[in-house]
């Protein structure tokens, strides 16, 4: 069952042995028992239309709003654990791809102040949205290499996020989707990346070979 | 169906996430914090060549994918089931070539299982699964807790933030990993499927890593979890684990991957 991952090139740190191991630094009591559990709910469309409104008219992304061209990926509450500022606050964690300047767009919107209190703007690569997951299905479905490849009764069974393991390929460093066409009992038969970005499809392999 | 379950000694919250499958929260054990959140943020899947000529390079000719476990790939309900000494809950994922049952199963004992059964079959048999699974313990509270890991014939502190693969040793019981509260005494402890060829990360907690969570980082950068870890102190600080089971598709499956939990102490 063993195989290796590239998480596994990380430097291995040294446990430190002793003995019998003191206690560690004595911090200030953190009452994390007194948690509500409501804010653990899920956002409801007004929450999460609210979560938007914020994070489209932060200035940091007026060029991204006003562009519009990016996904929103996701909308899930988030809730921090006192002692931290924002416990029992309700948060929306914001999760965007900005298509016109290719980057990740991460943030923290509290709902109940109503501002960004946390955003980062960074190259990782989020979950596919469900608009990004359809774009990649319609842009393989049209596509004559595709399309000769597929048998009778086959059909885009799954479409996973991608990325190459190599800079010769080009989903190295752009966004990507895989495509798996196959039959509905479970059988592949091709797969197909699909660029995000120039909503091209750039490999077509069929599936034992994948 | 309520969120909220309270059964076996235990009382714990649960919800479906968009990406993380089912997600577990403000988990007590007999009426003390065990647990803030859980989940399994994602399982990324390898592939290998299925056959290999002289003039191919051995290398895996494509990179990882993933699909998130979660509202959109969700096959069923979440089921609810008592068992001897127990409750858990099940769900089952589907995502073309890839079906999963996520499995949460709580002992009266203090036994807490997260498990993922992995059905396959996918697009080939040369593939590897990479579950991974986070938890945020606050074992009777989020303070005075400490990581050790068992090495050497001993347990052992964790100072500093990092990966810390299952080398074969374990206690007496099996256990490699183990979160201590030394207000209390009570710990977790964590012990590996001996097939998961598993590893532990621990990781402070920092704003921005939270979830729901990618393995993709930028570009020639360290896949996360790996890409959170750092050299920063664990002793008395926020910690969380994330456990990573590595999986060979083989002609036997299913195979179900996770590691059992054992809360000792509370109680």
């Amino acid at each position: 069952m063993a195989s290796k991952t590239a998480a596994k090139a990380v430097k291995r740190p040294k446990a430190k042995a002793k003995a019998k191991p003191a206690g560690p630094k004595k911090r200030a009591p953190v009452d994390v028992v007194k948690a509500e559990p409501a804010l653990f709910d899920p956002l409801t469309p007004g929450e999460v239309a609210d979560a938007l409104r914020t994070l489209t008219e932060d200035r940091r992304l007026a060029s991204m709003a006003k562009v519009g061209r990016y996904r929103v990926i996701t909308t899930e509450p988030l809730v921090v654990k006192p002692p931290h500022l924002l416990s029992g606050h309700r948060l929306a964690r914001v999760v965007a791809y900005d298509y016109s300047s290719d980057r990740a767009v991460d943030a923290c919107v509290d709902l109940d102040a109503g501002v960004v209190v946390h955003l980062e703007l960074d190259r990782s690569q989020p979950m596919l949205s469900i608009a990004e997951e359809a774009l990649a299905v319609s842009v393989a479905m049209i596509d004559e290499r595709v399309r000769a490849k597929l048998a009778m009764g086959d059909s885009p069974q799954s479409t996973l996020h991608y990325w190459g393991r190599t800079p010769n390929d080009l989903s190295y460093m752009r966004r990507s989707a895989a495509v798996v066409f196959g039959r509905n009992d479970g059988h592949a038969s091709v797969v197909a990346v699909v660029d995000l970005l120039d909503q091209t499809v750039t490999q077509v392999v069929p599936a034992e070979l994948w | 169906m309520s969120n909220v379950i309270e059964e076996a000694n235990w009382k714990f919250h649960w919800r479906l996430t968009e990406s993380a499958g089912i997600m577990i929260y403000l988990a007590d054990f007999k009426g003390r914090r065990v647990l803030w959140e859980g989940s399994l943020p994602y399982v990324t899947i390898d592939h290998q060549r299925q056959e290999l000529t002289p003039d191919q390079d051995a290398g895996e000719p494509h990179g990882p994918w993933w699909v998130p476990l979660g509202t959109r790939t969700i096959a069923g309900p979440v089921r609810v089931q008592s068992f001897r000494g127990g409750i858990e809950l099940s769900a089952n994922f589907v995502a073309g070539p890839y079906h999963y049952m996520q499995l949460w199963r709580f002992h009266d004992d203090g036994r807490l299982c997260p498990w993922l059964t992995i059905l396959g079959p996918g697009v080939h048999d040369q593939h590897t699964y990479h579950p991974h699974f986070r938890f945020d313990f606050d074992l009777d509270g989020a303070g005075d807790d400490a990581i050790e890991r068992y090495e050497e014939g001993r347990w052992q502190r964790v100072e500093h933030e990092g990966w810390f693969p299952y080398s074969g040793e374990a206690d007496d019981h099996g256990n490699v990993w183990r979160q201590i509260d030394f207000g209390s005494r009570a710990s977790i402890n964590i012990r590996p499927h001996s097939w998961d060829d598993a590893e532990v990360f621990a990781i402070r907690y920092h704003d921005g890593e939270w979830a729901p969570f990618t393995p993709r980082s930028a570009a020639g950068a360290q896949p996360f979890p790996a890409g959170y870890v750092g050299d920063e102190e664990l002793d008395g600080h926020d910690v969380s684990l994330w456990y990573v089971a590595h999986v060979h598709f083989d002609q036997s499956f299913p195979y179900t991957a996770g590691p059992w939990i054992r809360v000792e102490g509370l109680g």
